[in-house]
């Protein structure tokens, strides 16, 4: 083709439109992108579920969870139906680990304190380098004056904690508001162990229990449940004989068969009263070596006729003649075996605790129920050589202490974790007010939420919540087997918030502190990986896995590892003259203060059933769980027997000034026939001064924390706060309240007094 | 001579669009499998670690798209799974710094259908694992032995993707109008135009 100038065009012309249609009827740049969106649309749920297995770390128990996650979110929490102590059965404290994880007042971000030392303002700094460098000047300048102070910790965080502690030479400490160190003296010191023993209910014939709350807030309550359940309707058995002997009406005391109100303090008398009858009338169960245990005290002093007006038994509660009462209460123990006698709460609270307890748990020797089926079952030890199975809480001693010391200059930097002890701990003991005055401590916190200790802090560095972070549970008390508990994150933190592990911080701090030849673990994560390889070099246990990794994926995906064929001991032989020794010991309980005036009442404080000493007090969910007996929620609620609150012209709703020598607080009256009535009882848990509005935004005529009142009587032998120790005085304050409960307005009687009720009375099988 | 210059150029116009729109999907030449800015590897994640097609595809038993997962599912496991190799952890950063820095990733479509088509992955996954439908079709017309599950059911029209490192469309395997005919009649699916034209 000769090319024209005609042709040109024609050709210039196509090209053009050519190059036109390629780039306008091609694919622009971006056209087939499919994005991937940072964050999960929150309002599109699609995929499926999945369920993860876990910890909650909602209460000291710590069961096994499986928690069901959809879309990175978790949306519920169920019990682990492998995990050996609660087998598939949760507590509701456990539920609201979702509250936790999705509560919109958790700390965001790293914190400084930027006004006065109560005020809770605080300014939002970075993690690095503000916060991380903060705290590691305050390590190296102060570790060698610190406290650590965390929740009572067991396992591998235990582990990590003491060494840290150790390593910038400072002193760790668990606390608990309620600790159980007269429990666990008691154990060591009847039954030689470290570990605290489980109670094989599920077996027993009788449970006698003195003081222990064991079906709602005692120790494993989920765990007991489970046992109780059995023992009042298992297959294959009748049911058994339950007699509770306390001084307030729980939850556990109106599942019994007798609940027997004791005088706060007498329940050791009561049970070496016991005693003495089962060794007078040859009761004790075969082989059991009498003389041995006796050491020749045939315990005279406590025959039944000494005790029972002390105790305060009346013929009005025991059936006409409280003597014979205790007389067949010993004879029907000792006759249905398996038996179990049980002691905590109360009973192990008053200044004589120690004996109390030592005297209850003794009987299991006589009626040969230590290690055996249906008794007390011991627990093995940790199946690491270098990790504790068993928590370390500090006693009232070592809070006084602590105190002292914080108020001398001695201790300059306080490191809090999962510790609230400015609520927590008597207001007598005025840790609040030695905090304020001492110019040169340091307080930092790592707890997720404001509480009143952490409003005090200079920095807070918010952890994770347990759903989003590593951790391992020794179970204590075990189910009579070795076993561990695994946690693992679940989910990530929402995108808002920017917590970092406590743990994993402890170790950073380690290794820039040069401290990595005690803690040479680079996160949390490594040293609990280290220890699922020691676990799998055991080479025994639930768990069956080739490697250490797969040992690692099925431990995780089955919450834990345990070992049914390590139990403890089946045998303890018990120290001789046991008995004897501890009738040495015996006391009447210390009622100072007040003192025993006659227009005074016993103070018998009581874990919350959900709120237990407070540390929960933040969830709305364990706010409005209604209180298993008076129903109440969001309050604080003081029990008054009706025909007393009479006496003093109280109705519901009344709000009570309770005073001891110590302080007063108010709480709202709730009449109740199954109240002593000589007693007055108050829930711990309210009160709380700082933090979410779900803990404090109520007046003090509802919200109180009956810490503030208590004195600082000690237990004898422990140095643990005898809170059962304190005597009050009550006046009306003229103001009332609507309170807030579920229950109707139907007063509560007592069943069995027409002939149409009595069909529905409980009837003892020997009376069946 | 002018109408000619005319045909020709309108000719040539037409024919550019045609070649453009032909060769420009998969399978047969351009795109075939585009570079993406992740190396994803579904070989790792679904042959070797069994991880459902719904795990990251969450809509795709539930609606018309099949939907790319949101960084924050990537971080479900890899806020703790580093990978095995370095090249891995270089890719498994970048998804990380991706949700660090809040910004989304822009993957390339492999599979994609024109505009004026109507394709829901629901309905196509509802019927294949339908038990009650005695006998089904394969895309090639082949009669499935047994109910397929969802990841088989996936395969049918984009091959064995849980083995292959790169993603690509299945070999041979053109996902046009024909293709879909097909389909549709061997298994006594309706063919109207408005089952799938919009």
């Amino acid at each position: 083709m000769k090319l024209t100038r005609r042709n040109f065009l024609a050709w210039a012309g196509l090209g053009a439109v050519g190059a036109v249609a390629c780039e306008g009827f091609g694919i622009r740049e971006g056209e087939l992108n499919i994005q991937s969106p940072v964050q999960l649309p929150e309002d599109l749920v699609r995929g499926k579920d999945n369920w993860y297995a876990s910890l909650c770390r909602t209460c000291p128990s710590c069961e096994g969870i499986v928690i069901r996650v959809m879309e990175g979110r978790a949306k519920m929490i169920q019990g682990n139906p492998f995990y050996p102590t609660n087998q598939g059965k949760i507590h509701a404290r456990c539920e609201s680990g979702l509250q936790s994880l999705y509560h919109p007042d958790r700390i965001s971000s790293p914190m400084q304190r930027s006004g006065a030392r109560s005020s809770a303002q605080f300014l939002p700094i970075s993690w690095q380098p503000n916060g991380m460098d903060l705290l590691q000047t305050a390590l190296q300048e102060r570790g060698r004056s610190s406290v650590m102070i965390t929740e009572p910790l067991r396992g591998h965080m235990s582990l990590l904690a003491s060494r840290f502690s150790s390593a910038i030479g400072g002193e760790h400490l668990g606390f608990e508001s309620i600790d159980n160190n007269t429990y666990r003296a008691a154990v060591k010191s009847v039954y030689g162990q470290d570990s605290m023993p489980d109670f094989d209910l599920e077996n027993s014939q009788f449970i006698l229990s003195f003081g222990a709350d064991f079906l709602s807030t005692w120790v494993s309550p989920t765990r007991f449940n489970r046992g109780y359940g059995e023992f009042r309707q298992g297959e294959h058995r009748k049911r058994g004989m339950f007699y509770q002997i306390d001084s307030r009406f729980s939850m556990t005391a109106a599942n019994a068969d007798k609940w027997l109100p004791i005088k706060p303090g007498w329940e050791g008398h009561l049970a070496l009263s016991l005693a003495q009858v089962i060794i007078a009338e040859g009761l004790q169960a075969p082989g059991v070596d009498v003389a041995s245990l006796t050491g020749g005290d045939n315990l005279d002093n406590f025959r039944p006729e000494l005790v029972v007006e002390k105790a305060g038994l009346t013929a009005e509660m025991t059936d006409g003649n409280a003597v014979e009462f205790v007389k067949n209460l010993a004879r029907s123990f000792a006759a249905s075996r398996p038996a179990v006698a049980i002691g905590g709460g109360s009973a192990g609270a008053s200044s004589n605790g120690l004996f109390n307890l030592e005297a209850i748990y003794a009987l299991n020797y006589l009626v040969g129920s230590v290690g055996e089926e249906g008794g007390v079952k011991l627990n093995p030890g940790s199946p690491w050589t270098d990790v504790p199975s068993s928590s370390k809480v500090g006693s009232l001693e070592d809070w006084i202490r602590i105190t002292e010391q914080i108020r001398s200059g001695q201790t300059n930097l306080l490191l809090l974790h999962g510790a609230d002890p400015v609520h927590g701990l008597p207001d007598s003991l005025h840790l609040r007010n030695a905090i304020e005055q001492a110019d040169d401590l340091m307080i930092v916190s790592f707890s997720p939420f404001l509480d009143d200790t952490s409003a005090m802090a200079d920095l807070i560095l918010p952890d994770r919540v347990s759903l989003e972070d590593w951790g391992d549970d020794i179970s204590e008390p075990g189910p009579g087997f070795q076993m561990v508990g695994f946690q693992q994150p679940v989910v990530n933190p929402l995108g808002d918030l920017d917590p970092l592990s406590f743990p994993d911080v402890l170790l950073t701090m380690a290794q820039e502190l040069g401290k990595e030849s005690q803690l040479p673990w680079s996160n949390f994560k490594n040293m609990l990986r280290e220890g699922s390889d020691a676990l799998f070099e055991l080479n025994r246990g639930s768990i069956e896995a080739s490697s250490a990794e797969e040992f690692w994926n099925n431990l995780l995906k089955r919450g834990g590892w345990w070992d049914e064929n390590s139990t403890g001991s089946k045998y303890v032989q018990p120290t001789a003259g046991l008995l004897k020794s501890i009738a040495g010991k015996a006391s009447d309980p210390d009622f100072s203060g007040i003192g025993m005036d006659t227009d005074s009442f016993y103070l018998v404080p009581f874990a919350h059933n959900t709120l237990m000493d407070g540390y929960n007090s933040h969830l709305p969910w364990l706010q409005s769980a209604p209180d298993p007996l008076s129903t109440v929620t969001w309050q604080t609620w003081v029990e008054v027997n009706d025909q007393t609150a009479d006496r003093l012209e109280l109705k519901e709703g009344d709000i009570l000034r309770i005073e001891s020598s110590k302080d007063f607080i108010k709480a709202v009256v709730y009449p109740t026939p199954a109240a002593p009535p000589d007693v007055m009882s108050v829930p711990f848990g309210q009160g709380r001064k700082h933090g979410s509005d779900y803990a404090t935004d109520r007046s003090s005529n509802e919200s109180s924390n009956v810490m503030d009142i208590l004195e600082t009587t000690q237990v004898e032998g422990t140095g643990s706060l005898a809170w059962a120790g304190t005597r009050v005085k009550v006046s009306k304050t003229g103001e009332s309240v609507s309170i807030s409960k579920l229950e109707g307005d139907a007063r509560a009687v007592e069943i069995g007094l027409t002939p149409a009720e009595d069909i529905i009375k409980t009837i003892a099988p020997e009376n069946a | 001579m002018v109408a000619g210059g005319v045909v020709t150029v309108i000719m040539g116009f037409v024919l550019v669009v045609l070649l453009i729109s032909w060769f420009s999907n998969p399978p047969f030449g351009l795109g075939n499998a585009p570079a993406q800015p992740v190396a994803f590897p579904h070989t790792v994640h679904v042959a070797d670690n069994n991880i459902q097609c719904e795990f990251c595809h969450r809509n795709v038993t539930k609606g018309a798209s099949a939907t790319v997962p949101a960084v924050e599912t990537c971080l479900f496991c890899h806020q703790n799974i580093d990978g095995g190799s370095a090249d891995s952890q270089v890719e498994i950063q970048k998804v990380r710094d991706a949700f660090d820095t809040d910004t989304p990733i822009n993957w390339e479509r492999v599979h994609r259908l024109p505009d004026h088509v109507r394709f829901i992955h629901e309905a196509h996954i509802r019927y294949f694992t339908d038990d009650d439908i005695p006998v089904k079709y394969g895309i090639n017309g082949e009669e499935l032995a047994e109910t397929p599950d969802v990841a088989l059911t996936c395969t049918i029209c984009h091959g064995d993707v849980g083995n292959k490192v790169e993603v690509q469309p299945k070999t041979g395997q053109s996902l046009k109008m024909g293709t879909c005919l097909d389909c549709h009649r061997n298994n006594s699916v309706p063919t109207d135009c408005t089952v799938c034209h919009k």
